[in-house]
């Protein structure tokens, strides 16, 4: 499936070559990888062959030693080998639960897209509202990632646990609330550097695998916590303070601020100008304007909507920073840790490029700083890229991560790389459904991902993704139904490889057969439906169950298959009508039904079936009406133009006795004609070198003209 | 990322899977001939032996399955020569049991590669002789493996005016076009390793209805190429794409080739060879497309797997390779 199939114990993993998308606009060498097959040397000669899906099959066989002296037993190995990447922090079964969950607002969002297509009449069905269907869509698929904000904050609260709980966070629902505030979201786009400051608060954590970051700094400094005694004479707890206030971590930074030990009952006598201005400090940072709709609950600050009202209060804001910074108290604080801390405070929340640094770990935390304490107001994907570059300079990483290439790839509007990025990283899944939101994003990228291309066989770069999606989807026998959900929603391709895909499901598998025949139905696949219905049924056929053989293929309308069928029945019971064979290959009849019409052979059976049980009634010592019966079923089977010739002497043969009945002659003159017609045609085609003679005794044929001829004579008799 | 579904036997030379990747039939060097089952349609990761015969007296060179329109059956390709075909029936009261339905059993020239096509009305098996000849047979009954119709005779030259009686074929390469449409005539593509310069470049033939007779249609090989020994040719499944696409494999690298799907005035089909890629420094052995047809497999020589796609510029790269270690 989407994740890595990898052995715990060797560690391989596939991602990078995995995705088999051929797309990276830049060169790169290939990836080579380790296979384990544990044989001993030499080998001979490795085969390969595809799997479902794209999963590939290797074959080693061994260079067996001429004397098989090296006592090894083993002549070779196959090794499958899945060739799927996918985000290595989250585990098949969840990936799986994804892969299942996001079918539904795929589905919904592509039906959407048609009947706004069918409904407007300008050629792109993105107007007005197209976005907000978008947001529907990323919603669904951004719950199915997991909320880090779901687990409940505990009855009592810890005073001193600083950081809320949450669920682990994953890289791969990261870069998804990244494309969706970039390219979905459109209403907040007014206040998007607020939403990067949250989703900084979300995902730090996950930058923490390959450097320092913020959030690693408070978690270590809340296990240091309980061991402190004086906590405001450490200079960890002021770094930590700063260092949470530079990515407004607001709810952090006041929580910690109260702990300082100024607000001790102890010690409030004697520290109440220290406390006073830590106090203050506190206060004005929980009253920070924020340009924003609205915040979380025990989330700080005073938000506005209107960008005016915002200025005009992050004015006030700061003059009072300014104010509380000249101020004379200052002087009157004894504490040199705790003036120091809350002036370098001050300083972060006036913007002091320097003060910033500091305090933040890599760029992007400085970036979120810029938006938060320098640029309040920065708008447009330009000036953020700009401003990007230059916290890039300040403050570099230490070692790459793969958010940052996404990061950067957004910022930089390139949607070639960000849709590189979210293949390398993420693998299909993510770049088949991260497409939605991309070509929502903007014209330019609708165009780029939406035009045909030649070099790719006349499709899209969003065609081809979902083609390699469906792949993966088909690799996997709990999730090959899901492909055609997204196949059918390719214009050029889609049906071609959803037909392979069919085609190559184990068909001897009932329930396997019965889902693909539903597939195609849906699909009006009917010559796939035809032909698996075709291998069904030669499987069960040659497999000894000849019903069931007989049933598919009558399903399929195999008229050639079913005819030889029909001949190899009666080779098996067309020798003499008295066989014993006769019970078994009734049945076989019985179970072709009554409305199959597919196969004159067997049409000649059934009725051949029905003169066998009069006939049997009669020979049970039956009456005259019974007889009766036995003869019109023979007249209309020697009728019958799909009846074989080979087949009428025996027939007559058979019906010697009532043909030449007690009573009365039980045919009419007419049928009496045709059945000596039958006779004269059978004499002919005797002397044809092709005439197979039926294994009956020499004098068959007389007897059958003698007794017509009597029956003849009496009808005519009779008639007058 | 790799897991073991088989081990084989002490002597094993040679594998196939079955349409469905579900059965597993390798060959061995005594002639034994033995079947891997999974019984398990959820899961392809438990094989078991569900049946060993030994079907000949030389070495199994290669298997191939036939088509499964036509039952579960392969084709053995023999080290002296012949061609056996094996199916797994129950007749009558028997159990389940390989079966042989059919030898082709050749005086002089052996076969070197065999594979099977589904026309719209029949099996056709092509194969490929070490005397520079290629036979097409044609399944009489579509119910039983047994009769079979030598249907066309021909050695691989665009201009069949002159004949190579005496051209000695080292190995062969047949592929056929995997398109199934009803309208489509069946085409596949053939090279030789031979001694005789004009057998081997790969040719593209299709069954010409009108006349009941095949022609060559196109020539995968600039004119400087033409001599070259091919080891491997692989036609590429197209779910849509307005050209097909052949990999060709000589020694002096993979080429891949688009074909066009009109023919010019005189029947042929325009061809471009599109990459030439350098690999497995020596012989191919084997070229496998994926099923989207968008992904090339490749094995050699040098003993490694590698893949092959093209870019969105429609350059073509190897993408990964795998290493075999113990």
């Amino acid at each position: 499936m989407l994740g890595v199939a990898s052995d715990p114990g060797d560690g391989a993993s596939v991602s990078g070559a995995g995705a088999l998308v051929p797309f990276l606009p830049e060169a790169r060498g290939p990836v080579v990888y380790p296979l384990h097959h544990g044989l001993k040397p030499p080998i001979a000669r490795v085969a390969i062959s595809w799997a479902r899906g794209n999963s590939l099959r290797v074959s080693f066989f061994r260079r067996a030693s001429g004397d098989g002296s090296d006592g090894d037993e083993v002549g070779g190995k196959v090794l499958e080998v899945r060739l799927n990447n996918g985000d290595g922090d989250i585990s098949d079964a969840q990936l799986r639960r994804v892969a299942y969950g996001s079918v539904s607002p795929f589905a919904v969002l592509q039906s959407r897209r048609n009947s706004v297509a069918s409904l407007s009449k300008i050629s792109s069905p993105y107007h007005v509202e197209w976005w907000e269907y978008v947001m529907d869509y990323s919603k669904d698929i951004n719950s199915l990632l997991g909320n880090p904000k779901s687990l409940p904050s505990p009855a009592i609260e810890d005073p001193q646990a600083v950081l809320q709980k949450v669920e682990e966070p994953t890289c791969l629902k990261a870069a998804w609330e990244l494309m969706e505030v970039f390219y979905a979201d459109k209403l907040s786009q007014a206040w998007l550097p607020e939403r990067l400051v949250d989703w900084l608060t979300d995902y730090d954590s996950l930058l923490s695998s390959t450097q320092a970051t913020i959030h690693l700094k408070v978690v270590d400094f809340q296990k240091e916590l309980v061991t402190l005694q004086v906590i405001e004479d450490n200079t960890k707890y002021w770094e930590v303070i700063s260092s949470a206030l530079a990515v407004g971590w607001l709810d952090v930074v006041v929580k910690m601020l109260r702990l300082h030990g100024s607000y001790l009952l102890d010690q409030i006598g004697n520290r109440e100008t220290e406390n006073g201005l830590v106090e203050a400090v506190a206060v004005l940072i929980s009253k920070m304007p924020r340009m924003r709709p609205a915040l979380e609950s025990g989330k700080l600050g005073e938000c506005y909507k209107a960008k005016p009202d915002f200025i005009k209060a992050w004015e006030k804001w700061r003059a009072q920073i300014t104010k509380l910074e000249s101020s004379a108290f200052w002087v009157h604080c004894d504490h040199h840790r705790t003036r120091e801390g809350l002036r370098n405070m001050l300083q972060i929340m006036l913007g002091n490029i320097n003060s910033l640094c500091t305090a933040t770990c890599h760029w992007i935390e400085l970036y979120i700083s810029h938006f938060l304490y320098i640029r309040p107001f920065t708008v447009g994907l330009e000036s953020m890229y700009s401003l990007a570059k230059k916290c890039m300079q300040l403050k570099p990483m230490t070692s790459s991560h793969t958010l940052i290439g996404l990061v950067i790839g957004i910022l930089g509007d390139n949607t070639e790389v960000v849709l590189a990025e979210c293949s390398r990283s993420f693998g299909p899944w993510m770049v088949a459904h991260a497409l939605e939101l991309l070509t929502a994003g903007s014209d330019e990228a609708e165009t780029l991902l939406q035009e045909e291309r030649y070099n790719l066989g006349g499709i899209s770069i969003e065609e081809l993704h979902r083609l390699v999606y469906a792949q993966v989807l088909s690799l996997d026998a709990l999730t090959w139904q899901l492909a055609p959900i997204y196949l059918t929603s390719c214009m050029k391709q889609g049906m071609g490889l959803l037909e392979i895909l069919l085609s190559k499901q184990p068909v001897q598998h009932t329930q396997i057969l019965l889902k693909i025949i539903e597939i195609c139905r849906i699909y009006e696949l009917d010559s796939i439906s035809s032909n698996i219905m075709k291998i069904a049924g030669v499987y069960h056929w040659k497999h000894g169950r000849k019903g069931s053989g007989v049933f598919w293929l009558q399903q399929a309308r195999d008229e050639v298959r079913l005819n030889r069928i029909a001949l190899q029945l009666f080779d098996s019971v067309g020798q003499s009508i008295s066989d014993e064979s006769f019970k078994q290959w009734e049945g076989l009849i019985e179970l072709l039904g009554s409305d199959s019409k597919t196969a004159g052979g067997l049409e000649f059976l059934r009725k051949y079936r029905d003169f066998k049980k009069s006939l049997k009634q009669v020979n049970d010592g039956k009456t005259t009406d019974v007889a009766q019966q036995a003869v019109e079923s023979l007249i209309s089977l020697m009728k019958n133009p799909s009846t074989p010739q080979r087949f009428w002497l025996p027939l007559l043969y058979d019906s010697l006795k009532l043909l030449s009945w007690q009573e009365r002659p039980l045919l009419n003159v007419s049928q009496t004609n045709l059945l000596l017609n039958k006779v004269q045609e059978l004499s002919m085609a005797r002397l044809r070198p092709d005439f197979i003679e039926a294994e009956l005794p020499p004098q068959a044929l007389g007897g059958v003209r003698l007794a017509l001829a009597t029956n003849l004579g009496r009808a005519i008799l009779e008639e007058k | 990322m790799e897991k073991s579904l088989v081990t084989l036997e002490r002597g094993t030379v040679c594998s196939a899977w079955n349409y469905c990747g579900q059965r597993l039939a390798t060959g061995s060097d005594d002639g034994t001939l033995t079947i891997f089952d999974s019984r398990d349609p959820a899961s392809s990761c438990s094989f078991t032996c569900t049946s060993k015969s030994r079907v000949h007296e030389t070495s199994i060179v290669k298997v191939v399955w036939v088509p499964p329109e036509y039952g579960d059956a392969v084709a053995c390709v023999c080290m002296d020569g012949t061609v056996s075909l094996w199916e797994e029936v129950v007749e009558d009261a028997q159990p389940l049991q390989w079966k042989l339905c059919k030898s082709f059993k050749s005086n002089s020239a052996k076969v070197l590669d065999i594979q099977f096509g589904i026309s719209s009305t029949s099996l056709k098996m092509v194969a490929a002789y070490s005397e520079g000849h290629v036979k097409v047979y044609e399944l009489l009954d579509s119910l039983e493996l047994k009769n079979w119709q030598l249907q066309a005779e021909f050695q691989n030259v665009i201009e069949s005016v002159s004949t190579f009686s005496k051209a000695l074929c080292l190995s062969a390469s047949i592929s056929w076009n995997p398109q199934r449409g009803e309208s489509q005539e069946s085409s596949f593509v053939l090279g030789f390793n031979s001694d005789t310069p004009q057998l081997n470049s790969s040719k593209v033939w299709e069954f010409d209805q009108a006349h009941q007779r095949w022609l060559p249609v196109a020539e995968l090989a600039l004119p400087e190429d033409k001599s070259d020994q091919v080891y491997a040719v692989a036609w590429a499944t197209n779910i849509g794409r307005p050209y097909e696409v052949i990999a060709v494999a000589t020694r002096k690298g993979i080429a891949i080739w688009h074909l066009g799907l009109d023919p010019d005035a005189d029947g042929r089909l325009s061809v471009e060879k599109v990459a030439m890629l350098s690999s497995h420094e020596g012989e191919v052995w084997q070229m496998e497309w994926d099923m989207s047809g968008m992904t090339l497999a490749t094995t050699g020589n040098d003993g490694v797997v590698r893949l092959w796609q093209s870019n969105l510029n429609g350059i073509w790269h190897e993408q990964a390779s795998f290493e075999p270690s113990s």
